[in-house]
Protein backbone atom coordinates (compact mmCIF):
# COMPACT_ATOMS: atom_id res chain seq x y z
CA UNK A 1 0.00 0.00 0.00
CA UNK A 2 1.18 3.44 -0.90
CA UNK A 3 2.15 5.91 1.85
CA UNK A 4 -0.75 7.99 2.83
CA UNK A 5 -3.33 5.91 1.72
CA UNK A 6 -4.73 5.54 4.72
CA UNK A 7 -4.33 9.90 5.63
CA UNK A 8 -6.60 10.06 2.32
CA UNK A 9 -9.63 8.22 3.38
CA UNK A 10 -9.32 10.24 6.56
CA UNK A 11 -9.34 13.53 5.06
CA UNK A 12 -12.80 13.85 3.77
CA UNK A 13 -13.86 13.71 7.72
CA UNK A 14 -11.77 16.32 8.71
CA UNK A 15 -11.43 18.59 6.24
CA UNK A 16 -13.30 20.30 3.44
CA UNK A 17 -13.30 19.65 -0.13
CA UNK A 18 -11.39 22.51 -0.63
CA UNK A 19 -9.07 21.98 1.82
CA UNK A 20 -8.03 18.63 0.30
CA UNK A 21 -7.29 19.94 -2.95
CA UNK A 22 -5.03 22.46 -2.12
CA UNK A 23 -3.43 21.13 1.01
CA UNK A 24 -4.20 17.40 2.13
CA UNK A 25 -3.36 16.46 -1.64
CA UNK A 26 0.01 18.03 -1.98
CA UNK A 27 1.41 17.62 1.67
CA UNK A 28 0.71 13.57 0.28
CA UNK A 29 2.14 13.63 -3.26
CA UNK A 30 5.15 15.10 -1.41
CA UNK A 31 5.01 12.75 0.80
CA UNK A 32 4.79 9.61 -1.79
CA UNK A 33 7.50 11.58 -4.03
CA UNK A 34 9.74 12.07 -0.82
CA UNK A 35 9.09 7.89 0.28
CA UNK A 36 9.96 6.79 -3.76
CA UNK A 37 12.87 9.11 -3.85
CA UNK A 38 14.04 6.75 -0.76
CA UNK A 39 14.56 3.69 -3.01
CA UNK A 40 15.84 1.15 -0.38
CA UNK A 41 17.27 3.12 2.09
CA UNK A 42 15.02 2.01 5.05
CA UNK A 43 16.02 4.95 7.33
CA UNK A 44 15.23 7.37 5.27
CA UNK A 45 12.07 5.96 4.24
CA UNK A 46 10.90 6.01 7.93
CA UNK A 47 12.27 9.21 8.47
CA UNK A 48 10.36 10.62 5.52
CA UNK A 49 6.91 8.48 6.81
CA UNK A 50 7.71 9.99 10.11
CA UNK A 51 8.05 13.49 8.55
CA UNK A 52 5.04 13.31 6.42
CA UNK A 53 2.56 11.88 9.25
CA UNK A 54 3.74 14.55 11.36
CA UNK A 55 2.75 17.27 8.91
CA UNK A 56 -0.30 15.63 8.42
CA UNK A 57 -1.49 15.87 11.86
CA UNK A 58 -0.61 19.51 11.97
CA UNK A 59 -2.80 20.52 9.30
CA UNK A 60 -5.92 19.26 11.61
CA UNK A 61 -4.62 21.95 13.75
CA UNK A 62 -4.27 24.65 10.88
CA UNK A 63 -7.40 23.43 9.17
CA UNK A 64 -9.85 25.38 11.30
CA UNK A 65 -8.23 28.58 10.94
CA UNK A 66 -7.71 28.54 6.89
CA UNK A 67 -10.90 30.75 6.56
CA UNK A 68 -10.19 30.96 2.80
CA UNK A 69 -10.74 27.12 2.45
CA UNK A 70 -14.21 27.30 3.70
CA UNK A 71 -17.40 29.31 3.42
CA UNK A 72 -19.38 28.02 6.21
CA UNK A 73 -20.51 30.56 8.90
CA UNK A 74 -19.28 28.11 11.74
CA UNK A 75 -16.72 29.49 14.28
CA UNK A 76 -12.81 28.26 13.81
CA UNK A 77 -13.39 26.78 17.83
CA UNK A 78 -16.40 24.36 16.78
CA UNK A 79 -14.35 23.34 13.69
CA UNK A 80 -11.17 22.88 16.48
CA UNK A 81 -13.22 20.93 18.39
CA UNK A 82 -14.28 18.84 15.82
CA UNK A 83 -10.90 18.02 14.42
CA UNK A 84 -9.72 16.99 17.81
CA UNK A 85 -12.56 14.83 18.29
CA UNK A 86 -11.60 13.19 15.10
CA UNK A 87 -7.84 13.01 15.94
CA UNK A 88 -8.56 11.36 19.44
CA UNK A 89 -10.91 8.88 17.64
CA UNK A 90 -8.16 8.24 15.14
CA UNK A 91 -5.89 7.44 18.16
CA UNK A 92 -8.04 5.38 19.89
CA UNK A 93 -8.72 2.69 17.22
CA UNK A 94 -4.74 3.37 16.48
CA UNK A 95 -3.11 3.04 20.03
CA UNK A 96 -5.91 1.14 22.33
CA UNK A 97 -8.81 2.17 24.77
CA UNK A 98 -6.15 3.42 27.13
CA UNK A 99 -5.08 6.09 24.74
CA UNK A 100 -8.75 7.32 25.42
CA UNK A 101 -8.00 7.66 29.49
CA UNK A 102 -4.49 9.82 28.35
CA UNK A 103 -6.15 11.81 26.37
CA UNK A 104 -9.21 12.32 28.68
CA UNK A 105 -6.76 13.57 30.75
CA UNK A 106 -4.50 15.83 28.83
CA UNK A 107 -7.57 17.58 27.69
CA UNK A 108 -8.84 18.38 31.23
CA UNK A 109 -5.46 19.45 32.18
CA UNK A 110 -5.75 21.53 28.77
CA UNK A 111 -9.06 23.09 29.73
CA UNK A 112 -8.41 23.99 33.30
CA UNK A 113 -5.21 25.63 32.23
CA UNK A 114 -6.99 28.10 29.39
CA UNK A 115 -9.64 28.44 32.24
CA UNK A 116 -7.43 29.67 34.36
CA UNK A 117 -5.80 31.59 31.93
CA UNK A 118 -8.59 33.18 31.23
CA UNK A 119 -9.45 33.89 34.71
CA UNK A 120 -5.94 35.90 35.16
CA UNK A 121 -6.81 37.82 31.75
CA UNK A 122 -10.24 37.65 30.95
CA UNK A 123 -10.42 38.86 26.67
CA UNK A 124 -13.35 41.53 26.56
CA UNK A 125 -14.46 43.40 23.65
CA UNK A 126 -13.64 47.08 24.14
CA UNK A 127 -17.24 49.03 24.08
CA UNK A 128 -17.50 52.63 23.38
CA UNK A 129 -19.33 54.31 26.50
CA UNK A 130 -23.17 55.60 25.71
CA UNK A 131 -22.90 58.85 24.19
CA UNK A 132 -23.55 61.83 26.40
CA UNK A 133 -22.83 64.43 23.79
CA UNK A 134 -25.21 65.26 20.96
CA UNK A 135 -23.64 64.28 17.41
CA UNK A 136 -21.61 66.69 16.39
CA UNK A 137 -23.18 66.78 12.31
CA UNK A 138 -24.52 70.34 11.15
CA UNK A 139 -28.21 69.37 10.47
CA UNK A 140 -28.93 72.20 7.97
CA UNK A 141 -32.53 71.46 8.07
CA UNK A 142 -32.33 72.43 11.71
CA UNK A 143 -30.60 75.93 11.00
CA UNK A 144 -32.38 79.25 11.80
CA UNK A 145 -31.62 81.37 8.81
CA UNK A 146 -32.60 85.04 9.05
CA UNK A 147 -35.12 86.44 6.00
CA UNK A 148 -32.09 89.28 4.72
CA UNK A 149 -29.31 89.74 3.04
CA UNK A 150 -26.97 87.83 5.49
CA UNK A 151 -29.29 84.36 5.13
CA UNK A 152 -29.15 84.71 1.82
CA UNK A 153 -25.37 84.74 1.91
CA UNK A 154 -25.37 81.95 4.38
CA UNK A 155 -27.44 79.58 1.88
CA UNK A 156 -25.36 80.43 -1.03
CA UNK A 157 -22.51 80.02 0.64
CA UNK A 158 -23.81 76.54 2.23
CA UNK A 159 -24.31 75.61 -1.13
CA UNK A 160 -21.47 76.44 -3.13
CA UNK A 161 -19.23 75.04 0.04
CA UNK A 162 -21.48 71.61 -0.60
CA UNK A 163 -21.20 71.58 -4.19
CA UNK A 164 -17.44 71.68 -4.20
CA UNK A 165 -16.97 69.17 -1.73
CA UNK A 166 -19.75 67.11 -3.49
CA UNK A 167 -19.04 67.63 -7.23
CA UNK A 168 -22.15 65.10 -7.52
CA UNK A 169 -25.36 66.92 -5.88
CA UNK A 170 -24.28 69.64 -7.75
CA UNK A 171 -27.31 69.51 -10.23
CA UNK A 172 -29.61 68.45 -7.11
CA UNK A 173 -28.86 71.35 -5.35
CA UNK A 174 -28.88 73.98 -8.71
CA UNK A 175 -32.60 72.94 -9.09
CA UNK A 176 -33.89 72.59 -4.97
CA UNK A 177 -31.97 75.97 -5.30
CA UNK A 178 -34.08 77.21 -8.30
CA UNK A 179 -37.30 75.73 -6.51
CA UNK A 180 -36.84 77.19 -3.02
CA UNK A 181 -36.71 80.36 -5.26
CA UNK A 182 -40.24 80.49 -6.94
CA UNK A 183 -41.53 78.85 -3.33
CA UNK A 184 -39.63 81.87 -1.29
CA UNK A 185 -41.35 84.57 -4.45
CA UNK A 186 -44.53 82.92 -4.39
CA UNK A 187 -44.54 83.51 -0.55
CA UNK A 188 -43.08 87.04 -0.60
CA UNK A 189 -46.24 87.62 -3.46
CA UNK A 190 -48.72 85.87 -0.91
CA UNK A 191 -47.57 88.22 1.97
CA UNK A 192 -47.66 91.17 -0.01
CA UNK A 193 -51.54 90.89 -1.02
CA UNK A 194 -52.42 89.37 2.49
CA UNK A 195 -50.86 92.45 4.27
CA UNK A 196 -52.50 95.16 1.88
CA UNK A 197 -55.87 93.32 2.33
CA UNK A 198 -55.26 93.39 6.01
CA UNK A 199 -54.11 97.35 5.97
CA UNK A 200 -57.23 98.12 3.72
CA UNK A 201 -59.92 96.28 6.07
CA UNK A 202 -57.47 98.33 9.01
CA UNK A 203 -57.42 95.17 11.13
CA UNK A 204 -53.76 96.08 10.86
CA UNK A 205 -52.48 92.07 11.77
CA UNK A 206 -49.74 89.83 9.85
CA UNK A 207 -51.41 86.77 8.38
CA UNK A 208 -48.64 83.91 8.75
CA UNK A 209 -48.66 81.35 6.27
CA UNK A 210 -46.58 79.10 9.45
CA UNK B 1 -0.61 43.50 2.14
CA UNK B 2 1.94 40.70 2.10
CA UNK B 3 3.12 38.73 4.62
CA UNK B 4 6.61 37.80 5.47
CA UNK B 5 6.10 34.01 4.26
CA UNK B 6 3.86 35.74 1.11
CA UNK B 7 6.22 37.69 0.24
CA UNK B 8 9.20 34.98 0.48
CA UNK B 9 7.38 32.79 -1.70
CA UNK B 10 6.51 35.67 -4.29
CA UNK B 11 10.52 36.56 -3.76
CA UNK B 12 11.11 32.70 -4.76
CA UNK B 13 8.82 32.19 -7.37
CA UNK B 14 9.68 34.86 -9.46
CA UNK B 15 13.66 34.50 -9.10
CA UNK B 16 13.31 30.74 -10.02
CA UNK B 17 10.04 29.70 -11.58
CA UNK B 18 7.70 27.64 -11.09
CA UNK B 19 8.14 25.81 -8.40
CA UNK B 20 6.52 22.24 -6.16
CA UNK B 21 5.40 23.42 -2.26
CA UNK B 22 8.47 20.96 -0.97
CA UNK B 23 10.99 23.11 -3.40
CA UNK B 24 9.88 25.90 -1.29
CA UNK B 25 10.43 24.80 1.60
CA UNK B 26 13.87 23.56 0.45
CA UNK B 27 15.09 26.93 -0.75
CA UNK B 28 13.55 28.90 2.02
CA UNK B 29 16.26 28.44 4.20
CA UNK B 30 14.29 27.19 7.06
CA UNK B 31 11.63 30.36 6.96
CA UNK B 32 8.59 28.39 5.09
CA UNK B 33 7.47 24.68 6.88
CA UNK B 34 6.28 21.49 5.57
CA UNK B 35 3.30 21.89 7.59
CA UNK B 36 2.37 25.90 6.50
CA UNK B 37 3.52 25.70 3.25
CA UNK B 38 0.10 24.67 0.99
CA UNK B 39 -1.86 26.72 3.48
CA UNK B 40 0.10 30.16 2.74
CA UNK B 41 -0.10 28.77 -1.37
CA UNK B 42 -3.95 27.80 -0.77
CA UNK B 43 -4.31 31.38 0.84
CA UNK B 44 -2.28 33.30 -1.81
CA UNK B 45 -3.96 31.26 -4.87
CA UNK B 46 -7.43 32.43 -3.29
CA UNK B 47 -6.27 35.70 -3.52
CA UNK B 48 -5.09 35.60 -7.01
CA UNK B 49 -1.07 35.90 -6.38
CA UNK B 50 -0.14 32.60 -7.39
CA UNK B 51 -1.61 29.85 -9.79
CA UNK B 52 -0.80 26.02 -9.65
CA UNK B 53 -1.93 22.56 -11.95
CA UNK B 54 -0.88 19.47 -11.07
CA UNK B 55 2.57 17.85 -12.79
CA UNK B 56 1.57 15.81 -15.68
CA UNK B 57 1.46 12.25 -15.04
CA UNK B 58 4.64 10.25 -15.47
CA UNK B 59 3.98 6.69 -17.36
CA UNK B 60 3.82 4.09 -15.01
CA UNK B 61 3.68 6.38 -12.20
CA UNK B 62 1.48 5.76 -9.14
CA UNK B 63 0.55 7.78 -6.69
CA UNK B 64 -1.05 11.54 -6.41
CA UNK B 65 0.53 14.06 -9.18
CA UNK B 66 2.08 16.74 -7.12
CA UNK B 67 1.40 20.51 -7.97
CA UNK B 68 3.39 23.01 -9.06
CA UNK B 69 3.23 26.91 -8.24
CA UNK B 70 3.68 29.36 -10.20
CA UNK B 71 3.27 33.34 -10.05
CA UNK B 72 0.79 35.69 -11.51
CA UNK B 73 0.74 38.86 -13.24
CA UNK B 74 -0.84 40.53 -9.82
CA UNK B 75 1.32 38.34 -8.09
CA UNK B 76 4.43 40.11 -9.98
CA UNK B 77 2.58 43.39 -9.87
CA UNK B 78 2.51 43.31 -5.86
CA UNK B 79 5.94 41.88 -5.48
CA UNK B 80 7.38 45.27 -7.43
CA UNK B 81 4.84 47.52 -6.05
CA UNK B 82 5.68 45.71 -2.67
CA UNK B 83 9.82 46.57 -2.99
CA UNK B 84 8.58 49.92 -4.01
CA UNK B 85 7.04 50.58 -1.14
CA UNK B 86 9.77 49.46 1.08
CA UNK B 87 12.19 51.42 -0.42
CA UNK B 88 10.60 54.56 -0.42
CA UNK B 89 10.22 53.71 3.05
CA UNK B 90 13.25 53.09 4.24
CA UNK B 91 13.98 56.70 2.19
CA UNK B 92 11.76 58.01 4.23
CA UNK B 93 12.59 56.99 7.71
CA UNK B 94 16.14 57.68 6.71
CA UNK B 95 17.74 59.71 9.58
Amino acid sequence: MRPGTTLLKIAPVLFNERFIASVVHPTIADLQSEFDAAEADRAKRLRVLGRGYAVFWMLIIVAPFASWSDNRSDSPTARLALGSAGVAVVMVVTFGAWTALLIVAAGTLVALLIHAWHERHPSEIAVLPERRWRSPQINFSSTDVGGNAGGLIFVVGSVLIVSLGLPSVFWFLLTAALAAGFVAWGLAVWHRRTQEEDWTSAQRRRRQLL
Amino acid sequence: MLSKKELLILERLVADGPLYGLQLVERSGGALKRGTVYVTLGRMEAKGLVESEQEKPVPGAIGLPRRIYRPTALGERMLRAWATFTREIAWEVKP
